[in-house]
């Protein structure tokens, strides 16, 4: 709430420097900061505890008598190491794959001898009938790959990248989201933070690689990309060189926020009971436990203003300086 | 215009319907199947049994029949239970309740193609049913087993009416031993096929009006994950018995269950009175409604006990912990006493073992529930030859029969469960304490179902159900039931000899005895450790009087509640 | 052009059946976890007579297995075989098998049965989508129209509104079950305000009352749900707007169009909107898949029936054939999606081919 009344000092991306790199402090040093509670200690006397009664809890406890500070220390240290870079991954990854998608569409031409190690690898990897065929197949591809060298025309084939892309987005943005993840934890039994990781970027690289996309096939059209390509730059180089970085714009505005959708997406896995490491203490989570207990305001209050001042900060550092 | 349109809805219909909560849809009302708790508590509004719960006494009492069965014992292992069905019987249509009806239930489930598998497995024990050939209202079971408890399990099945399935009694041909027999392989049937194809077609799982059973409510309408509306008969056939019994009372005219899955949502709803009664309700809230001024004036409380049972399982097939001392040493580590009073705010039992501390005959009340000691837990360690290492980072070892062992476990709970992670945590914290890394593994309740099963799991948190009738841990304790219901792998030659003692006891006190023998010895094994039984919590209108607040499942008597002469409060 | 979108709907149509098999296939994979969970529950303590042994246990879940279908092989080939062959070999299943049974029920536009009620699944999913779609579709009206005239507010004055923004961005760190639960507990609470009910459509839509009252009780009843729905989904939609509409205002047409006299709001309606709407189409086709998936949050917050709640429910009990059924709606619905923003970003911007 701090945040609302004051937003134009968070205008100014010093603060929100400061901001983050205070974060980034607090994630590295947790282990050794002098805290009156352990974060997974409970403290089974005083449960569900208001801030500043009794009891030296002062940002005071959880439903199940954790320290609400430790938690928020150490759910810091968690959006930091693990939320941060999955959102980052999935933007890297979307803005990859949307780009090339849009840049190529269904003309890319590949070599013939990738798509052989390809299917030989696939083959080999399913034990189909003599797997050792697809082993041999892959060798020789790879064989192919290393002897051509510079030489161009070779045999080629089309790879239609943009039908693959939008496939797989498609794929993975009509099982609902919660279909998948109980589909996931099921195999798995539960959620390591690795397991985690892979989870939350596997579900959210959809949006950036839509958009990026999006924004692609019309800077694809623009002058100076045409420009570049009739001058003879290579087109790996114009997409890379030229078109992402005009692509990636609405990217800018979408990393703060999907952030925030990560950590409410982790928030609502404990809200479906699906088994995340008690040990990974975070924001998201802190938010859930207001559910059981809905007089415990401060369960809630302090990591969404936590999260509230971190993504102000980060939507302020990526907002275009006037 | 908010203000306008609750005007609107305070103009009810004349007949003011009681609303209870429930959290989630019944999903099937198939009387077979039985799917679900709340599928029982709607089934027993609109079918009969032989026998019900009183919840005034907590004992089975008769309903649809007359009288308990009267016992003969043959021989030294059958039995003989004789009912006589209540003249004033009717199904709907005016006809008499009648003994084929009650062999033809038993034998369809038997009959192959229905959802029978939970049934069929229960009432195996009952191997023939002889008619009366003088009175068609009186008909004797044959059991397998002379086990006191039987007596009362054998009249717990929702009769079924034999004229709306097999009009011509074609079933009649069969005996019931002949279809309890039949192998899977047979070769299907013409009349059997018959009558499950009616019986399917029924649909009694979604459609249970097109089945009607001589309860005393018809389901008026069923919204799927809205609500249930029933509607009392209006002349149903108990109206003429007198004096009226307690298991035939069905006092509101109209019940409707309403669909709040969330607590939160639920209990706002109950504090303004958009539902009547909220049973189950968490412990924390129902407190804060209790001390909190303006609820408790328009609110009653009760509480019971209930017959859940919080138990910690060890995995005795994992090498380390195959020992009765390491699991009474780990089990030293729980502190039972501090959850119960900080999650639980005191409310629950402490208990020594799986019966509960309410049922005075059969508790054994001279053992001590297991202390918290972490520093006994050490000394308990390393009396089961387990040495701590130089390092604080080297944990536990032993030298076991297979080689060198390590003291490393993996804790698996339902992830949904507040209750269980907190006493993981606990655990968890106590156990690094002295010593023993324990990993958490909270765990999506349908792959905990599957963890257990295959054994993937060192220790478990989980809630057991019971009820006052039944002592039979055959399937749950007995060796014979290591991979079926047995998940701990558990059984020594003592156990399985009090196991069956107990469930062949014919006599109450003799079988007390052997109870409070076998709670002490499950003390001594640790197989599980049970920690408390769990509090019952109901939230209800003032208006409302007579719920008989039990500790028997559903936790209160719906078709018994009426309404208080009207305080002048009331618009 | 009809060409174009043939292609695309046919490719999207593959990529559909394809996720649907994909599904079936995991999913049934799954399928010892169905049965386990149609078993009498093992929690329950002492039952009479209950399954004792091994032998028993296997019976019962033979006889299960038989009940749901799934005692057939799950796909044409497999590599699992008991004792005849060596174990990870390939072999064909014949086509008695699970998939080609499903297959062939869909061609003939039947979904299954419920695992868990045996109820038509076809059914159960239109009863469940009559209540997910006026809920959601309103609020995704409602969002959208906020959006847009949010943003072009936003984008008139890119230096103020501060306070706004902070609100749309403090708004978005929100989860939606804490909006849902702090709605409920403003404005359904006898402590606060009481103006809207707390649960969702109760009996009273359906009480002895005449068609005038039953639909403002409706909309009072769906009010709190709709404000939540539309509070959660309009900062993202806004504030992305509002980035590509400045991103637009900055470029030379829109100088252009400002040296010729044009009003900032004017230069914003008639030239920056169209092109600035190209990148939030994609995500507003994203919005109609949503639609029909329902809004599990906020459909058990406030007790409504609907696609999130059956969709979960049938994935915590394994119910396959609801969640088969919903996947294949789910695909349609973002099928229908495609058409739909082709067809708008032809609109926004005939120069894409």
């Amino acid at each position: 709430m701090i945040a609302l009344a004051v937003p134009h000092l968070f205008r100014t991306p010093s603060w929100a420097v400061a901001w983050l790199g205070f974060l980034m402090l607090v994630a590295a040093v947790a282990p050794v900061l002098p805290l009156p509670y352990p974060p997974h200690t409970l403290d089974l006397a005083h449960i569900a505890q208001a801030p500043l009664a009794p009891g030296q809890h002062w940002l005071g406890t959880d439903a199940q008598g954790r320290d609400v500070l430790s938690l928020l220390v150490f759910g810091t240290r968690t959006a930091v190491l693990l939320t941060l870079p999955a959102a980052l991954l999935a933007a890297v990854i979307g803005a990859l794959l949307g780009s090339a998608a849009g840049f190529w569409g269904n003309r890319a031409r590949v070599d013939i001898s990738y798509g052989v190690v390809a299917v030989g690898s696939v083959w080999w990897a399913l034990r189909l009938p003599t797997p050792w065929l697809g082993g041999l197949a892959a060798a020789l591809g790879l064989a192919g790959i290393a002897t051509s060298g510079r030489r161009r025309r070779n045999v080629a084939f089309r790879l239609p990248l943009d039908a693959l892309v939008t496939g797989a987005v498609t794929a993975l943005d009509t099982v609902p989201r919660l279909v998948l993840v109980v589909a996931l934890a099921a195999g798995a039994g539960s959620i390591s933070p690795a397991g985690l990781l892979v989870l939350l970027t596997l579900t959210s690289w959809t949006t950036p690689a839509r958009l990026v996309r999006a924004q692609m096939l019309r800077i694809r059209t623009l002058p100076f990309v045409e420009a570049a390509q009739a001058a003879g730059v290579p087109a790996w180089r114009v997409w890379l060189k030229h078109s992402i970085p005009h692509a990636i714009n609405p990217l800018k505005t979408l990393f703060p926020l999907s952030l925030a959708r990560l950590l409410g997406l982790e928030s609502t896995l404990s809200f479906l009971g699906i088994g995340l490491p008690p040990e990974a203490a975070s924001w998201g989570r802190l938010m859930v436990s207001y559910r059981q207990e809905p007089s415990a305001w401060w369960l809630f209050l302090f990591p969404t203003i936590m999260l509230i001042i971190t993504i102000l900060s980060l939507n302020s550092l990526t907002r275009p300086p006037k | 215009m908010a203000l306008l349109l609750q005007g609107c809805t305070t103009k009810r219909p004349t007949e003011r319907a009681l609303k209870i909560r429930w959290a989630h849809d019944p999903e099937n009302l198939d009387p077979l199947a039985l799917a679900n708790q709340t599928a029982i508590d709607a089934l027993y509004l609109l079918n009969c049994s032989l026998l019900q719960a009183d919840f005034t006494t907590n004992r089975f009492a008769p309903a649809l029949a007359e009288a308990l069965p009267s016992v003969r014992f043959l021989g030294d292992s059958l039995m003989q239970l004789q009912y006589t069905i209540r003249p004033e019987a009717t199904w709907d249509t005016g006809r008499p309740v009648l003994a084929t009806d009650v062999a033809f239930t038993l034998k369809l489930m038997f009959c192959p193609g229905l959802p029978t598998e939970a049934p069929s497995s229960q009432y195996r024990f009952i191997r023939e049913i002889l008619l009366d050939p003088r009175n068609p209202r009186r008909f004797t079971f044959v059991c397998t087993s002379q086990a006191v408890e039987y007596v009362q399990a054998s009249g717990d099945f929702f009769v079924l009416p034999e004229a709306v399935l097999d009009p011509r009694g074609a079933m009649r041909r069969f005996t019931l031993a002949e279809l309890q027999r039949r192998p899977a392989t047979a070769a299907p049937n013409a009349v059997l096929q018959a009558v499950a194809r009616r019986y399917t077609a029924a649909t009694p799982g979604q459609t249970p009006a097109r089945l009607p059973g001589c309860g005393p409510y018809q389901l008026v309408k069923w919204e799927k994950d809205r609500y249930l509306r029933f509607r009392r008969k209006p002349h149903w056939w108990a109206d003429r018995v007198r004096p009226r019994p307690f298991t035939l009372q069905a006092r509101p005219a109209r019940l409707d269950y309403v669909i709040v899955p969330d607590a939160a949502t639920a209990s706002l709803a109950l504090q303004r009175g958009d539902i009547d009664v909220f049973p189950q309700m968490p412990t924390r809230e129902f407190t804060r409604l209790r001390q909190a001024s303006t609820t408790r004036s328009n609110l009653n409380f009760y509480a019971t006990a209930s017959y859940d049972v919080v138990t910690v399982g060890f995995n005795t097939r994992h090498p380390a912990l195959s020992d009765a001392l390491t699991r009474q040493a780990l089990a030293h580590c729980i502190d039972a006493a501090g959850i119960l009073k900080g999650t639980e705010l005191g409310q629950g039992q402490r208990t020594v073992g799986l019966v509960s501390p309410t049922d005075r005959l059969n508790y054994n009340d001279s053992l001590a529930p297991v202390p918290f000691d972490p520093a006994g837990a050490a000394a308990l360690l390393r009396r089961a030859g387990w040495q701590r290492g130089a390092a604080a980072a080297d944990g536990w070892q032993r030298n076991g029969a297979h080689g060198p062992q390590q003291l490393r476990l993996v804790m698996r709970y339902r992830a949904d469960e507040q209750l269980f992670a907190t006493i993981a945590l606990q655990f968890q914290a106590a156990a690094a304490s002295i010593g023993v890394p324990v990993s958490l593994q909270p765990t999506e309740s349908g792959a905990f179902s599957m963890a257990l099963r295959s054994g993937e799991f060192d220790m478990y948190v989980r809630a057991l159900r019971g009820n006052p009738f039944m002592f039979n841990f055959t399937s749950f304790l007995h060796s014979q039931a290591i991979g079926a219901g047995n998940t701990l792998g558990y059984g020594s030659p003592r156990s399985d000899q009090l196991i069956e003692a107990i469930a062949a006891a014919s006599t109450v006190q003799r079988r007390a005895q052997l109870l409070r023998q076998f709670q002490a010895l499950m003390q001594q094994e640790m197989p599980l450790l049970p920690l408390f039984f769990l509090s019952n919590h109901i939230a209800a209108q003032k208006r409302l009087v007579d719920l008989h607040p039990t500790s028997l499942k559903p936790g209160f008597a719906a078709m018994a509640i009426g309404e208080a002469a009207a305080p002048s409060t009331s618009p | 052009m009809a060409r174009l979108l043939f292609w695309r709907l046919l490719r999207t149509a593959l990529a559909v059946w394809a996720l649907a098999s994909g599904v079936f296939l995991l999913s049934h994979l799954e399928g010892s976890t169905a049965v386990e969970l149609a078993q009498p529950a093992l929690a329950e303590l002492r039952a009479t007579g209950g399954v004792t042994t091994p032998a028993a246990r296997q019976a019962l879940e033979r006889a299960t297995r038989h009940r749901l279908g799934l005692d057939v092989p799950l796909f044409y080939v497999g590599t699992h075989r008991p004792a005849s062959a060596t174990a990870g070999q390939w072999h064909w299943n014949g086509l008695a098998n699970q998939y080609h049974r499903w297959l062939r029920d869909l061609l003939h536009g039947q979904l299954g049965a419920s695992f868990r009620t045996g109820e038509g699944v076809g059914a159960r999913l239109q009863q469940a989508l009559l209540f997910t779609l006026p809920l959601t579709g309103t609020a995704a009206t409602l969002a959208v129209l906020l959006a847009l005239a949010l943003a072009q507010y936003l984008a008139g004055r890119p230096r103020g509104h501060g306070l706004l923004r902070g609100a749309l961005v403090g708004l978005q760190a929100l989860p939606l079950f804490v909006i849902a639960l702090g709605l409920l507990l403003l404005f359904a609470n006898p402590e606060t305000l009481a103006w809207f009910p707390s649960y969702g459509l109760e009996q009273a839509t359906d009480a002895e009352l005449d068609a005038g009252y039953q639909l403002p009780l409706y909309l009072w009843h769906m009010t709190l749900p709709v404000i939540a729905l539309t509070l959660s989904a309009l900062p993202e939609l806004t504030l992305q707007l509002t980035a590509a509409l400045e991103a637009e205002l900055g470029t030379d047409y829109a100088t252009t169009a400002r040296a010729k006299g044009l009003a900032e709001r004017a230069v914003i309606r008639h030239h920056a909107l169209r092109n600035a709407l190209l990148p939030s189409l994609a995500q507003l086709a994203e919005l109609l898949p949503a639609l029909v998936a329902g809004a599990v949050v906020v459909e058990v917050a406030f007790a409504l029936p609907g696609m999130g709640r059956l969709l979960a429910e049938a994935a915590a009990a394994r119910d396959f054939p609801v969640l088969v059924g919903g996947v294949l709606l789910v695909g349609a619905a973002r099928l229908l999606a495609l058409l739909i923003t082709d067809f708008l970003s032809l609109w926004a911007d005939p120069r894409i081919r």
